[in-house]
């Protein structure tokens, strides 16, 4: 079966910055974390799959289709969802949908309403009346009406509490069980833990890691040394060691912890903060 | 292009689009400079992409199932449309100010046939200078309008004063109707037509940089 989105080769240059040869791919109802850093390079990613901004070379695939192919079904197919929903935040909900639904012939009015009651969103407020997680699901709620098959949230949990985030992770699960395919940017990595299949690790414009998240992870275990049991010829081996409350921390290679007798299994956000601190050093 | 023209009418318009519309009013006042009336119609045609800005309207519009160009091409066609409703409403006023025998206009050119068709080409000039730049960059809308608001003053003081300089203007087109009706049609015609060509020209060069242009 083809990817829902195939992306090869995705270089583009700015100034200061750049996209590097980004590759990565979403299977058919996949939960794809896309992680990396503020600045790492997601947005733009994110903007140049959706052709926002213009990539120096590179291929982008949607259900096997180039944007050049075919650009109108290809957006009919998708939703992409950045944070909430901040456009015409003083138009009626009713308004913005009776607009929105035109431009998809697949529109469904049922499961319309069926979401607006669902995420209990009432359509005669605005988006301004709405909190920040409201404002995400509405935006779910314009997507899974025209029964998008690949959502891409660019950072959909930011700025939410834990109990608003929770439910938006439980509905993204919901929707991946019924076939829809999920990429969902983030720099919040227990949201990935909580859902993700694979993720696809981006660190300065170049992707480090696309796999499978528990195989990403389990690769790595978590180290915590006493200042007195570090040495010198540890630390070829200890990946982005920094200090902690009672002496360092760091992570090593899977194979090379039977040598670190404190090593321990490790999650998503420990492994990201000493890759990126290995990065910097 | 119906979806969108809807889209616009219903998410971007500015009400004082609406209500500049009443502007056509001040065509009952003896003497005016009336090619201000449609001065205000392009003011509010800015107000409209001000509020695009602020109501992310084109990051929203890029989302939707439609062709880049298209979000370009929607909004010009809509400026054209409501610079048309305006000339219609302009001109039902004309008919009453001429059935209330209010007389010649002293301060400039008077409402009459040929006055639409000087008022087009101002209405074509200001949307060939302002959708272009634009659509350059829309975050600098104001900069696009303050040069185009410039040019479109200058084309009226060269318009207005022309009706004092030149004899063609001043003693055939600035006359009340049906005096010299061929040359002033032939002035609706040409002005009908450089709108319409201004229009297409700005309308194919902001969709190019438009296409170019990263969000």
């Amino acid at each position: 079966m083809d990817a829902v989105l195939s992306v090869q080769g995705l270089c583009k240059q700015y100034e200061h910055f750049a996209l590097q040869n980004v590759a990565f791919t979403v299977q058919p109802g996949e939960i794809m974390g896309f992680i990396g850093r503020n600045g790492a390079g997601k947005t733009t990613t994110l903007k140049s799959i959706l052709n926002f901004v213009h990539p120096d070379s590179g291929e982008i695939r949607f259900f096997g289709q180039t944007f050049a192919e075919a650009e109108m079904a290809i957006k009919s197919k998708i939703g992409f969802v950045s944070g909430g929903v901040d456009y015409y935040i003083h138009k009626k909900l009713r308004v913005i949908t009776s607009v929105t639904r035109r431009f998809y012939p697949d529109w469904d009015d049922e499961a319309c309403t069926n979401y607006m009651q669902q995420f209990r969103l009432d359509e005669n407020k605005t988006p301004a009346e709405l909190s920040a997680g409201m404002k995400v699901k509405y935006n779910l709620v314009l997507a899974l009406s025209h029964h998008a098959e690949l959502l891409l949230l660019d950072e959909p949990t930011s700025g939410l509490d834990p109990v608003s985030r929770d439910e938006l992770l439980d509905i993204f699960l919901e929707l991946s069980k019924a076939g829809t395919s999920i990429l969902f940017s983030t720099h919040i990595t227990s949201d990935l833990d909580k859902c993700a299949d694979r993720i696809t690790y981006i660190h300065a414009g170049q992707i480090v890691a696309s796999e499978e998240i528990n195989r990403f992870v389990s690769a790595y275990r978590a180290v915590e040394l006493r200042e007195e049991e570090l040495t010198e010829a540890m630390k070829p081996q200890l990946i982005g060691l920094k200090p902690a409350k009672h002496g360092y921390s760091a992570i090593v290679k899977a194979d090379d912890a039977p040598a670190f007798p404190s090593a321990t299994a490790t999650d998503l956000e420990t492994v990201m903060i000493h890759l990126e601190k290995e990065h910097e050093a | 292009m119906k979806n969108l023209l809807i889209k616009e009418w219903k998410l971007a318009i500015h009400p004082t689009v609406l209500l500049f519309f009443g502007l056509a009013l001040m065509l009952l006042i003896p003497s005016y400079p009336f090619y201000v009336v449609f001065f205000y119609t392009v003011l509010g045609l800015f107000f409209v992409c001000v509020t695009g800005r602020e109501n992310k309207d084109i990051e929203y519009t890029l989302t939707l199932p439609i062709r880049k160009r298209d979000a370009v091409r929607s909004r010009i066609l809509f400026a054209m449309l409501v610079e048309l409703c305006q000339c219609v409403m302009v001109a039902l006023v004309v008919f009453l100010r001429n059935a209330l025998q209010i007389g010649p206009n002293e301060a400039g050119m008077d409402a009459n046939v040929a006055l639409f068709g000087l008022s087009l080409i101002m209405l074509g000039l200001f949307n060939h200078l302002f959708f272009i730049r634009y659509y350059r960059n829309p975050l600098k809308v104001g900069k696009a309008f303050a040069f185009s608001a410039i040019m479109t003053f200058v084309y009226i003081l060269f318009a207005e004063a022309s009706t004092f300089i030149f004899p063609f203007f001043q003693n055939r087109l600035d006359t009340p109707d049906p005096l010299f009706m061929p040359e002033k049609l032939v002035t609706l015609a040409v002005g009908l037509l450089l709108f319409l060509l201004l229009s297409w020209d700005a309308c194919r060069k902001a969709e190019q940089s438009f296409e170019a242009l990263d969000f």
